[in-house]
């Protein structure tokens, strides 16, 4: 029966700051700890997609010899997924939201938070500390350091990441890495479930959460369920290389992508659910009209999460799984697309014949519901088997998972950050930096990876490292890369927007009258987040306030 | 407070939660602790399926199951041991909670060092097949968690043996027991799955 012990402060100097920040357990400070530090490692993860596409700008490029390529893309696709996109949302956005939204003082394990935290800085430095000597050795020459770091691809398929193929070190440190990494979201995603299901404020049922509190839970619950298979693999995989084991040995290579799937395709609805929440959050707010059909959108969320476990072998529709297999997944491929499609119009029906208010949220929220579109259309035709089977490993996948993780995840955690950085910092960013950052990085993106669909399907594999002139590949590789650069000038707008933040002037209390909880506090909020406990009557119980009106109860 | 809204608390007032926070927390770990040994179940079978009848390799099964046997009398009078000092402790009985973990961790740890002795005894290693590394995985994570469960009895005597728990302030002691019989389900079905069926 936990009641919560309100953290203490040493202020003052920048000694007593650090040690605030390495011993606290406040789950505000926890969570923007987790924002900042994933934030570093997408800047990491994008320097080394700049020198994806830098090689692959023109064709028999030789700026990365193909061993640097491999461990670059790999450490690409680690660094986004792992270290930027799963703890930005769930570790960052999450910790600090969640507990406000229902009116709580902090999570319900708050010492269990800075463990899951700590935790996944440990295997951040494991991880990124490799990349970066090997970044060093393929720069100077220095051969020893290049095996500090993975090249096996995210996805690490045996036997391509065995000792027999992967006999560097760099290999066990990702595993290890990733080991870590699970034992923190997984301690996350408890403590998310028990804080959402027994710190709630008076009054707030399960259908007055807010939706990014729901998006949470179903988010939550998944990781729960998923990450252990995937930690159980990898202690499986690093056996097999360090004590000799044969769980994997070549003939049981399918294992490993059976177990690999079964958390990575959820971890894709992991990655994309909160942002979802955070939209469902937004858009209302910036058309100044209720969400259409909230009980449609948290049910539609909770299928997400329901079927998202039940799709995984559609990644492997050409490694020889049997064609009745195949067509179960194919139709569960299918299925999944109603839930979301059924998002998408709930959204379009919320801004409806809302008035708008175009602040940069609001523009990343189009940013996310059009290219999110494009990449649930793609992703639907490819899960039908015999067109997977054409455009597996080519660039057209690379298109299709930027679109729904880039369009989806990515302008979501922008919109996020412009919605709440007044809450985080008390100030607001500036609006006409926000808009160029946006457009900058709508156009880049779509520049990037549109050109993608159509290097698939003329047949362009996906991690090569060097193709051949005359394929007919040149314009859209040169298209990509220009886009890339100019994403990487919009991240770079966003940074200084942030950068001038100190400068800007106080935020108002709820500068875009925002209806749940946390804006009916200080911003940033002190540590005991309210006061007094709110009681709450509704699901936008700041509008009721601003109103004096009952709302409507759904 | 910024906006008027209802409140429900005095200024300052520690904030009680719904439901215990401690055993709903234990309960979830032990969701994610039943998807690992599925994650692994599951591979059991996959292997055992694609082996295509030889499951196991004749060579590799395993001769008897008397150990095996006996551990899981071992642990079932542990959980038995937990279940009745657990009760105990419900009903205000503070020797009977100290007396019940005493014997559950003693005989937990019993259990381990039988386990060790079955791992010597079995005949094959974990490095030969994928029989045998799947063989092992299911025993040694098992071995792994009853570790964590006698370790966290441990925690559970002391503060016992301390005065710390009665009827009120039990949570860690439902929670550590709710562990236990979950490590005790567990073995029944690792038994099966290796020895009998």
């Amino acid at each position: 029966m936990a009641s919560i012990p309100v953290p203490v402060t040493r202020r003052g100097s920048a000694l007593g700051g650090l040690i605030d920040i390495l011993t606290t357990v406040d789950h505000k400070k926890i969570g923007l700890v987790y924002i900042v530090s994933s934030f570093i490692f997408f800047i990491l993860s994008g320097l080394l997609a700049l020198g994806i596409r830098t090689q692959l700008a023109v064709p028999n490029n030789t700026f990365l010899p193909p061993e640097a390529y491999n461990m670059v893309f790999t450490m690409h696709g680690t660094g986004m997924i792992f270290l930027f996109v799963i703890p930005i949302l769930t570790g960052g956005f999450g910790n600090y939201l969640v507990p406000l939204q229902i009116g709580a003082r902090d999570m319900a394990f708050p010492r269990m938070n800075a463990f899951s935290l700590w935790m996944f800085i440990f295997a951040a430095i494991l991880i990124m500390t490799g990349v970066t000597l090997a970044v060093v050795g393929y720069t100077a020459q220095i051969p020893s350091l290049t095996q500090f770091s993975s090249s096996a691809a995210w996805t690490a398929y045996v036997p391509l990441s065995s000792k027999q193929f992967s006999p560097q070190i760099g290999m066990d440190l990702w595993v290890l890495g990733v080991i870590a990494l699970g034992i923190s979201s997984t301690l996350g995603a408890v403590n998310f479930l028990v804080t959402i299901y027994a710190m709630r404020a008076p009054g707030m049922t399960a259908w007055r959460m807010p939706m990014f509190t729901w998006s949470m839970t179903v988010t939550a619950a998944m990781i729960l369920v998923a990450t252990p298979v995937l930690t159980a693999a990898m202690i499986m995989l690093i056996a097999d290389r360090q004590f000799g084991t044969q769980f994997f040995s070549t003939s049981n290579a399918r294992l490993w992508q059976h177990m690999f799937w079964f958390y990575s395709h959820p971890a894709v609805y992991i990655m994309v659910v909160p942002a979802m929440g955070m939209l469902s959050e937004i858009l209302p707010v910036f058309s100044r009209k209720p969400i259409f059909g909230p009980k449609v959108i948290i049910l539609s969320t909770v299928a997400i999460g329901v079927l998202g476990f039940t799709t995984w072998a559609h990644h492997m529709f050409v490694s020889g799984i049997s064609p009745e297999v195949e067509r179960f997944f194919m139709f569960t491929t299918m299925v999944i697309a109603v839930p979301t499609g059924v998002k998408i119009f709930n959204w379009i029906a919320t801004m409806w014949g809302g008035s708008l208010n175009f602040k940069t949220p609001l523009l990343m929220g189009f940013g996310f519901l059009s290219t999110f579109v494009v990449g649930g259309i793609t992703g639907v035709v490819q899960g039908a088997i015999p067109l997977d089977a054409e455009v597996h490993n080519s660039y057209w996948v690379v298109a299709h998972f930027h679109y729904v993780l880039f369009g989806g995840s990515v302008f979501g955690i922008f919109g996020g950050l412009y919605y709440w950085m007044p809450k985080f910092t008390g100030k607001m960013l500036d609006e006409k930096l926000g808009k160029l950052h946006f457009w900058t990085m709508f156009v880049g993106f779509n520049l990037t990876f549109f050109p993608m669909h159509i290097l698939g399907l003329m047949g362009m594999p996906r991690r090569i490292a060097v193709y051949p002139d005359g394929r007919g590949w040149e314009v859209s590789n040169l298209v990509a890369t220009i886009g890339a650069f100019m994403i990487a000038l919009s991240v770079l707008i966003f940074i200084i927007n942030y950068l001038g933040l100190a400068r800007r002037p106080k935020a108002p209390e709820n500068p875009f009258e925002g209806n749940t909880l946390e804006w009916a506090t200080d911003s940033p909020p002190a540590e005991y987040n309210f006061k007094k406990i709110p009681v709450v009557t509704s699901a936008r119980p700041l509008w009721e306030a601003r109103t004096g009106q009952k709302d409507i109860e759904h | 407070m910024n906006v008027r809204l209802r409140t429900s608390s005095r200024e300052g007032m520690p904030f009680r939660a719904r439901a215990n926070t401690g055993l709903l927390g234990a309960a979830a770990l032990i969701v994610a602790e039943s998807m690992f040994f599925l994650g692994v179940l599951s591979a059991w079978y996959y292997l055992q399926v694609i082996s295509l009848g030889n499951w196991p390799p004749a060579a590799l099964r395993p001769r008897t199951f008397t150990l095996p046997l006996i551990n899981t009398a071992i642990i079932l009078v542990s959980t038995l041991a937990l279940f009745w000092g657990e009760r105990g402790i419900a009903a205000g009985n503070k020797r009977r909670l100290t007396i019940g973990v005493a014997v559950a961790a003693a005989t937990g740890l019993l259990f381990m060092a039988m386990q060790t002795v079955e791992f010597s005894g079995l005949g094959f290693r974990a490095t030969g097949s994928a029989y045998g590394s799947m063989f092992f995985a299911l025993l040694v994570f098992h071995l792994l968690r009853v570790f964590v469960g006698v370790a966290w009895m441990a925690v559970v005597l002391i503060r016992s043996l301390m005065g710390q728990f009665d009827q009120k302030r039990r949570t860690v002691v439902q929670a550590c027991a709710m562990y236990w019989y979950f490590i005790t389900v567990i073995w029944l079905i690792v038994f099966a799955v290796l020895y009998l069926l």
